[in-house]
């Protein structure tokens, strides 16, 4: 082995050491109402984290503050070891790129094409040519099963199927970690199935992602990870068999009664 | 005397229309992208820009556009700028159409949904790219029908410019009444006339109006 395969070598253990988001002491309030109470978490890369949590709780304004949607007063946030700073544009686009995320309401582009959705980022942010965007948005399509429906609009989808589309909406800017927040919350029951198969198929495949969830049963089998987050802190962390298992805490507990 | 029949009379009305069309067309392309210029300042939140546009519009919506007309025409040559009556209803309508177009515009941009906002700044676009390929195009549709309707207005408002000495459609029917003695017919004409140029714009309005709600 070569001393630059060497260093190679340890560098790449050294970043699979380091965290891939890392929050310190975050602290965020809507005017006197503080939602987020000093948040610690450090994520690894390839790490699969549930958060759960009553409403109101602050586990979506957690995920939204990894990628700016929210912005926090105290404490600091780095994703890929890139510092996010509000104000500054080109750092929050730089950022934004390692952060994909999926939303309870899919947010699809309704005038574009849904191949279209998928290519318009990639195009415009990382200068992708069209030719190479299209094959690789039929690529992502294909991957989350809707190949082809690559020229149908979004409303001629149904609500598993637009969730899917914009997971590779998502996955087309190669982003180092997935936010989904409550992404099978406005689905019908009978289509949380096939979006949850694409979410696990991420999972088993090495990407980074933080959920909220209500979903127990799959937060419990795809996790490493369950934080269960109460009155804006981490209340209670830990593997999911643990937390589901024996939770310490009576909120945990209580909250968990409250769900079954 | 001379005498005129009526085609005389409706042809110096139809040649006066043309007028009207331009000052319409003009007032709706200048307020247009002044307008898109004060709408994308607002949204952009530059410092200040949102204080600016609502006193701009609270400006010419509050104040009648005849007032406007003589402002424009006797304030620029107050600065010194030497102000045809066509210059004058051209910046005046220009003013007023944009005061009402960033207003209606407003609206529609507030009402895409602000999950489409998120979507696009997650996706790492810049607030130009946010408002260029998702906001606007959205946006767009549903202005449509809204501002096809406001073109009625601003055709309607250029009868105004002939208080300053423009002729268009209203100042013409004025003068040839002045030769004929027949205001009953001629303004008859007028009206006609009016009504030929709005009423298939209000047509299309409403056309565009039911067209994008059966898309929706």
């Amino acid at each position: 082995m070569s001393t630059v395969e060497a260093i190679a070598e340890s560098a790449a253990v050294k970043t699979a050491a380091s965290p891939i988001v890392d929050i310190h002491q975050l602290r965020k309030s809507y005017g006197s109402n503080e939602v987020l109470k000093g948040i610690d978490l450090q994520v690894k890369p390839g790490e699969v984290i549930a958060i759960i949590g009553k409403s109101g709780s602050g586990k979506s304004t957690l995920l939204r503050c990894i990628n700016g949607l929210e912005v926090f007063q105290s404490g600091s946030l780095s994703v890929d070891g890139q510092p996010l700073l509000h104000g500054n544009a080109a750092a929050m686009r730089e950022l934004r790129q390692h952060v994909g995320m999926i939303f309870q309401n899919f947010n699809l582009f309704p005038h574009l094409s849904v191949g279209r959705n998928v290519m318009l980022a990639p195009g415009l942010v990382k200068k992708t040519d069209s030719a190479a965007g299209e094959a690789k948005a039929r690529q992502l399509l294909d991957r989350v099963g809707l190949g082809e429906k690559f020229d149908a609009f979004p409303d001629q989808l149904s609500g598993g199927q637009q969730q899917r589309v914009a997971i590779a909406r998502a996955l087309a800017m190669e982003p180092s970690v997935l936010l989904c927040d409550e992404i099978t919350s406005a689905l019908d029951p009978e289509l949380v199935g096939e979006v949850l198969r694409v979410v696990e198929a991420l999972a088993d495949e090495g990407m980074t992602l933080l959920m909220v969830t209500h979903e127990m049963g799959f937060a419990r089998k795809v996790s490493d990870r369950v934080i269960f987050m109460h009155q804006g802190r981490v209340h209670e962390m830990g593997p999911p068999a643990k937390l589901f298992g024996s939770p310490e805490t009576s909120e945990l507990q209580q909250f968990l009664s409250s769900i079954h | 005397m001379v005498d005129f029949s009526l085609w005389d009379i409706f042809r110096n009305l139809l040649l006066a229309a043309r007028w009207t069309v331009g000052l319409s067309l003009i007032a709706f392309i200048g307020g247009g992208l002044v307008g898109l210029a004060l709408l994308v300042a607002r949204t952009a939140r530059w410092p200040g820009a949102e204080r600016f546009v609502a006193g701009y519009v609270q400006l010419f919506q509050g104040t009648p556009l005849l007032m406007q007309l003589f402002l424009a025409y006797f304030g620029l040559a107050l600065f010194g700028v030497d102000t045809s009556a066509w210059v004058a209803a051209a910046v005046a309508l220009t003013l007023y159409t944009s005061a009402f177009l960033v207003e209606i515009w407003r609206g529609c941009v507030a009402a895409v949904p602000k999950g489409q906002w998120e979507a696009a700044q997650s996706l790492a676009l810049s607030f130009g790219e946010q408002l260029r390929y998702v906001i606007l195009p959205q946006a767009t549709r549903i202005a449509i029908a809204p501002t096809v309707g406001f073109l009625v207005q601003v055709v309607k408002g250029t009868a105004l410019a002939s208080v300053i000495g423009f002729v268009e459609l209203t100042k013409a029917g004025t003068m040839i009444t002045n030769a004929t003695f027949q205001p009953f017919l001629v303004y008859s004409c007028v009206a006609l006339l009016y009504f030929a140029l709005c009423f298939p714009v209000s047509l299309t309005a409403r056309h565009l109006e039911r067209k994008m709600n059966v898309n929706r």
